[in-house]
């Protein structure tokens, strides 16, 4: 049984306590499935995730790091999606820097009742992980 | 000697602890109301607090109710009365009722016992638990169920032989047989009827061989089977304790029939089978579920994509309404039914049978009131003056009511029934101070 | 940063089974009770009910614990719950940390238990680092305005706004229509009552302006929303009607609606009649003044000439208004079927449900349609609703009473009239019951479909004919030849939903506003200080509706009674001495919470206490890093990451 663990990717999810989480919670009540090495931390709003935060999940050996951005649904105003995409651009430059393949910080806007587009969301990274990281 | 009858004042009167009473109480006293909250069970939480998980979400009924009653019993404005009765209400005034109150004696201090169930243990009387609706038995001194508030124990005196065994077993000596019943005299301002509802009693239907086959049960002791607080901890047919897999639900059992004196729709018998449906398809993966129906009435929200949800996990839905019902020698049942698809006759093999039995009005109510009327609808339900516009609004200036009391309705419907109810009440409050 | 260790106890949850039957909850109690700050570590099997809530706030005393962990469902449910806990027991709410080990492990994972379990120690874990650094916080107290602004004056509008009046409660209610009354006002018949439609609105109108607390405001929208609940400024923006009321003669309007050449389909008719664009009220309609409709007006000015009380010099007004609170009733849109759907458009013997209700509440002796006698009328229901290709997969609840009433009502008029229902399984629940039994009494036949069986329209010639597989006479092809089809559609969303999108109003799968909770807070929204009411939230009739208003009032109330609100602290702060200015989080901040202020000889960033609402956007911006939010610093989340990893 432990052994289906080693088979997916540990990925570390910035979800938002308004848009984001109640979506992911939403997966878990239709019973969608998702690998459960899958972490969530919640905040309140995805334009508030510092850099630092993210390099500090690759260095502790995170896979993965993906942002369910509240996207235009924010409710903390309409500038969310592009302080996301800034903090996003910077991170890149950053892990570039440190020779990380950046692919391994995605982002999408989730709605709070994006509960498939999440599982589809942590499925294909999975795969992407697994297949770049773990082949 | 009886001592003097006492007397006790409170802003509002809400009658029946289920949640559409629990809920009206919060949100008066939420307003700084002081309210005496009154039910004749021994726990608060209606019968919500009995069911397993609930539709169209599958939340688990406990984790809604639980949390809500322990509000209820904490909040500083709100006097709970379990195990009592109201009776003679009057309207003396504008703003003023008087009412009786009788507290019937549950024979122990409850705020000394600590639920330990060495009572239970050593009572020798074994009867049918009516909370777990007859599939089990309990004794005679007894906690009600595992999350019953005011949790503690009661002796059902009925029963009971006055052996004195669990007096002996007490360890904080809270067992109290010369408990006495108590009246009080009450003075309120409004009050708000939550009496709930009752359902129809399967044995008047004699052609399902409820009480006579083992095998038929009614819904509500299906509930229990699937509630995390269960009697048996797993599903079995009360018969032979065999796992079922071949169940089958009968809906509108004593709903639309007018035959048994109820021609109304039940309003919630499709969406909790199918809920049950779909909970038993989880803790039975290997069973065939069928749901024998009239019309599915799925129209709440989310509601139509819970029933296509539970098509899609593979529930059968048959429409055709059961004839009759006989028993096999091995305690299977045979389903006689009219099937609308095929339009002819046929016959079905089932392990076990569930009823969904319908919501009937809880009789009565009126009685409670003195010297004012309150009105009924034609199926006995409480009355709605402006069913429309003010649907919380009887007969009586001053009383308000709230949830299944006015009719059948679902949980979510309750809420907002009681929240009309309430805020009505708070409003004669500030209109009459 | 502590300096006595900190004294925990963690509770983890069964949830009856939800949890406990995939994650093995005594495997992560003994992972995680070895953790130098846990005191105590027990597994629970209800941790929301009254005993195990009463054991925690005696665990907490007893022991001396500095704070506490429950392990359970999502922080939706019960993070109050817990908090209030941590309360009876003296602590700071805010030292409380909840795990959701049930929506995002036991159920997300049920399909891989081990997996479920792992999950649930990392999670646990992580809500023990958040604990380490969770501190007591006082909550800013602000003023609670006790006013409400009500968004619709429709039904459920109208009933909330003299419920809040009732209870003492300032009220603006803001209709976007020139008239109040929403859907309800256009109807006559209504199942239920003996009332019409139009009588109901008249008589919550009349009590409405009889209340000295109620401000209405007609032909108004909400264009500015800012503050939050307890102290929202709204700014509104009133269309003027182009009529002076003070100098109104009846015979002088009749004339300039007459002369006005501009003809428009009425939608208060369904389309069925026409209007001008400068046009009286109908009956129904309140307030009883005339109104010119400027986005069809040409400015020819015919009207002006002949009536001295138009106006067009009356100009667009903006208003501000303080609330404490806002109550949403916007109501729904009826469904518009597509062209050629069921023959709509194609045939003009195709007609929906309020069409049909018009025409019988218009017509007299003889039902006719185009100059013919209407005979054999055919109901489709479901047009728009519980579709199997398409968007509304949801059921409409009302239309099946709706249409088996009108179909009643006509009847009773026009005796002569044959009733077929196409129906897909009638829904005429509870008391409602009733009224279906009565129609199959009077004769009405019912023909069922099913989802791939429904009912198709033939339009040939002058022909218009419906078909369908009956499944109650075992699938026999029955087809009517029909005078009149009506199509029975739903409700659907409002199409426009600006006001909800201004207050961020979340929805549901259904695109109709959502509630927090269906069964705990059922119209409360994640907005604070919004509640949802009516139709607006999802189908509903009118008595539900009603039902709700008041529920939503009584909320409304409670928020504000108190007259004073307590503001969540977890707000941003400023490390004044790594703060350079660059007046990076200023421009950051959506809000105007972050000042400029010389602090010991330096020019630094000071946060406005009452108007930051810790959204965080200040932090990534920050080069120097000197911000963090109160309760997601950096220490706090990087170790957390690290319980995770």
């Amino acid at each position: 049984m432990g052994d289906i663990n080693k088979q997916t990717a540990k990925i570390l999810v910035f979800s938002t306590e308004k848009i984001s989480d109640p979506a992911i919670d939403m997966a878990g009540l239709l019973k969608l499935h998702y690998p459960p090495t899958v972490y969530t931390i919640s905040v309140p709003c995805s334009s508030g995730i510092k850099p630092s935060w993210i390099m500090h999940a690759y260095e502790k050996g995170f896979d993965g790091v993906f942002i369910a951005a509240d996207g235009s649904d924010c409710v903390y105003g309409e500038t969310c999606t592009e302080k996301t995409g800034k903090l996003v651009g910077k991170t890149h430059n950053l892990m570039k820097e440190k020779e990380i393949d950046p692919a391994r910080l995605r982002m999408a806007a989730m709605c709070s009742v994006c509960s498939e587009s999440f599982v589809k969301q942590m499925r294909s990274f999975n795969e992407y992980l697994l297949k770049t990281l773990h082949a | 000697m009886k001592e003097a009858i006492k007397n006790i004042t409170y802003d509002a009167l809400v009658i029946g602890a289920g949640i559409a009473g629990g809920e009206a109480a919060l949100n008066l006293a939420n307003n700084g109301y002081k309210v005496l909250l009154v039910d004749k069970e021994l726990s608060v939480g209606g019968k919500m607090i009995m069911l397993s998980k609930v539709f169209p979400t599958l939340d688990c009924a406990a984790c809604i109710t639980t949390p809500k009653v322990s509000e209820i019993s904490r909040h500083p404005n709100i006097t709970i009365f379990t195990g009592s009765e109201v009776s003679n209400i009057r309207k003396i005034s504008e703003n003023e009722f008087t009412a009786k109150v009788t507290k019937h004696p549950r024979y122990v201090h409850v705020e000394d016992c600590t639920a330990c169930q060495m009572c239970e243990n050593a009572c020798p009387v074994n009867v049918r638990d009516q909370y777990q609706f007859g599939l089990i038995g309990r004794k005679a001194a007894f906690i009600p169920f595992s999350i019953c508030s005011p949790k503690a124990a009661a002796i059902d005196i009925d029963n009971c032989t006055l052996c004195g065994a669990c007096e002996k077993a007490c360890p904080t000596n809270c067992i109290d047989f010369t408990m006495e019943e108590e009246i009080l005299n009450l003075h309120i301002k409004t009050v708000v009827v939550a009496t709930g509802f009752k359902l129809f009693d399967a044995e008047n239907m004699p052609r399902y061989g409820y009480g006579v086959y083992k095998n038929v049960i009614t819904a509500l002791q299906m509930e229990r089977e699937l509630a995390p607080t269960r009697p048996y901890n797993t599903i079995l047919r009360p018969g032979d304790g065999k796992v079922p897999d071949k169940i089958a639900y009968v809906l509108c059992v004593g709903s639309r029939d007018a035959s048994v004196g109820n021609p109304i729709c039940s309003q919630i018998c499709c969406m909790y089978s199918i809920k049950q449906a779909q909970l038993l398809m989880g803790a039975l993966p290997m069973a065939d579920v069928t749901i024998y129906y009239i019309n599915i009435r799925s129209f709440g929200k989310g509601f139509e994509e819970f029933y296509q949800q539970a098509k899609g996990m593979g529930v059968n839905f048959v429409k055709g309404k059961i004839g009759k019902i006989s028993e096999k020698e091995d305690g299977n049942l045979i389903l006689r039914y009219e099937d609308i698809n095929e339009g002819k006759l046929q016959e079905a093999e089932h392990d076990m049978v569930i009823l969904s039995t319908g919501v009937l009005p809880n009789t009565g109510i009126e009685k409670f009131f003195e010297n004012q009327t309150l009105s009924l609808d034609p199926f006995h339900f409480v009355g709605q003056t402006d069913a429309l516009l003010s649907p919380a609004k009887t007969s009586i200036d001053g009383v308000f009511v709230a949830g299944t009391a006015i009719g059948p309705m679902d949980i979510p419907d309750t809420i907002l029934s009681a929240g009309a109810a309430s805020s009505e009440a708070i409003s004669y409050l500030v209109e009459h101070p | 940063m502590e300096k006595k260790p900190k004294k925990i106890g963690v509770y983890i949850c069964h949830c009856g089974g939800n949890i406990s039957d995939y994650v093995d909850v005594e495997k992560v109690r003994q992972s995680v009770e070895g953790e130098d700050i846990v005191f105590i570590a027990k597994t629970t099997m209800f941790a929301c009910s009254d005993a195990n809530q009463r054991d925690m706030v005696e665990d907490i005393k007893a022991n001396d614990l500095d704070g506490v962990i429950v392990a359970s469902c999502s922080p939706k449910l019960h993070l109050l719950t817990f908090r209030n806990v941590s309360v009876r027991a003296d602590l700071n709410k805010y030292t409380y940390v909840h795990a959701n080990i049930r929506e995002q492990a036991s159920w997300a994972h049920s399909d891989n238990k081990a997996g479920a379990t792992e999950k649930a120690i990392h999670l646990v874990k992580a809500a023990i680092a958040k604990s380490r650094y969770a501190e007591a916080l006082e909550t800013n107290k602000v003023k609670a305005i006790k006013a409400v602004a009500v968004v619709g004056a429709g039904v459920a509008g109208m009933k909330a706004a003299l419920s809040l009046s009732e209870k003492d409660c300032e009220v603006l209610l803001i209709e976007k229509e020139p008239f109040v009354g929403g859907r309800v006002a256009q109807w006559d018949a209504i199942a239920g009552t003996k009332e019409s439609g139009k009588e109901m609105v008249k008589r919550l109108y009349d009590e409405v302006i009889k209340r000295s607390n109620i401000t209405i405001m007609t032909n108004s929208e909400v264009i500015e929303n800012k503050g939050s609940v307890g102290n929202i400024a709204l700014k509104i923006r009133k269309i003027p009607r182009y009529i002076n009321t003070s100098d109104f003669k009846p015979e002088e309007l009749k004339k300039a609606v007459s002369v006005c050449p501009v003809e428009v389909s009425d939608e208060f008719s369904f389309g069925l009649t026409k209007r001008k664009a400068i046009y009286e009220s109908e009956p129904g309609e309140y307030p009883q003044i005339p109104v010119v409709d400027m986005k069809n007006c040409t400015r020819c000015g015919a009207c002006e000439k002949v009536c001295k009380a138009v106006d067009f010099s009356e100009k667009e007004e903006i208003v501000e208004f303080a609330v404490g609170s806002v109550l949403m009733a916007t109501g729904f849109d009826p469904y518009t079927p597509a062209q050629g759907e069921y023959g709509y458009g194609e045939s003009s013997k195709v007609v929906t449900l309020g069409q049909f209700k018009q025409m019988v509440a218009d017509q007299n002796g003889k039902l006719m349609h185009n100059g013919k006698q209407v005979k054999n009328i055919a109901y489709i229901y479901c047009v728009g609703s519980r579709q199997t290709e398409g968007e509304n997969t949801y059921c409409s609840r009302n239309c099946c009473t709706a249409t088996i009433f009108s179909a009643i009502t006509a009847k009773q008029k026009f005796t002569d009239i044959n009733n077929y229902h196409f129906n897909r399984g009638i829904r005429s629940y509870g008391k409602q019951e009733i009224m279906y039994a009565d129609s199959l009494r009077q004769g009405d036949i019912y023909l069922q479909g099913n989802d791939d069986n429904l009912p198709e329209v033939i339009v040939n010639g002058n022909k218009t004919s419906v078909k369908v597989n009956d499944i109650l006479t075992a699938g026999k092809e029955v087809e009517v030849d029909a005078d009149l089809v009506v199509l029975v559609t739903g409700m659907v969303p409002r199409a426009d939903h600006s006001v909800g999108t201004l207050f961020k109003l979340p929805k549901g799968r259904d695109k109709f506003y959502t509630e927090v909770h269906m069964k705990l807070r059922p119209v409360e929204t994640a907005i604070d200080g919004v509640t949802i009411a009516g139709t607006c939230q999802g189908p509903k009739n009118i008595a539900e509706s009603v039902n709700s208003a008041l529920a939503a009032s009584t909320k409304a109330y409670s928020i504000l009674s108190k007259g004073e609100l307590e503001t969540d602290p977890q707000i941003a702060r400023i490390d004044a001495e790594k703060c350079t200015w660059c007046g990076a989080c200023e421009e950051a901040c959506p809000f105007d919470a972050i000042l400029k202020v010389e602090k010991d000889g330096k020019t630094v960033a000071e946060i406005n206490n009452t108007v930051c609402k810790g959204c965080g956007m200040c932090a990534p911006v920050c080069e120097p890093d000197a911000v963090n939010l109160i309760a997601y610093s950096s220490e706090m989340i990087t170790s957390m990451i690290d319980a995770l990893a």
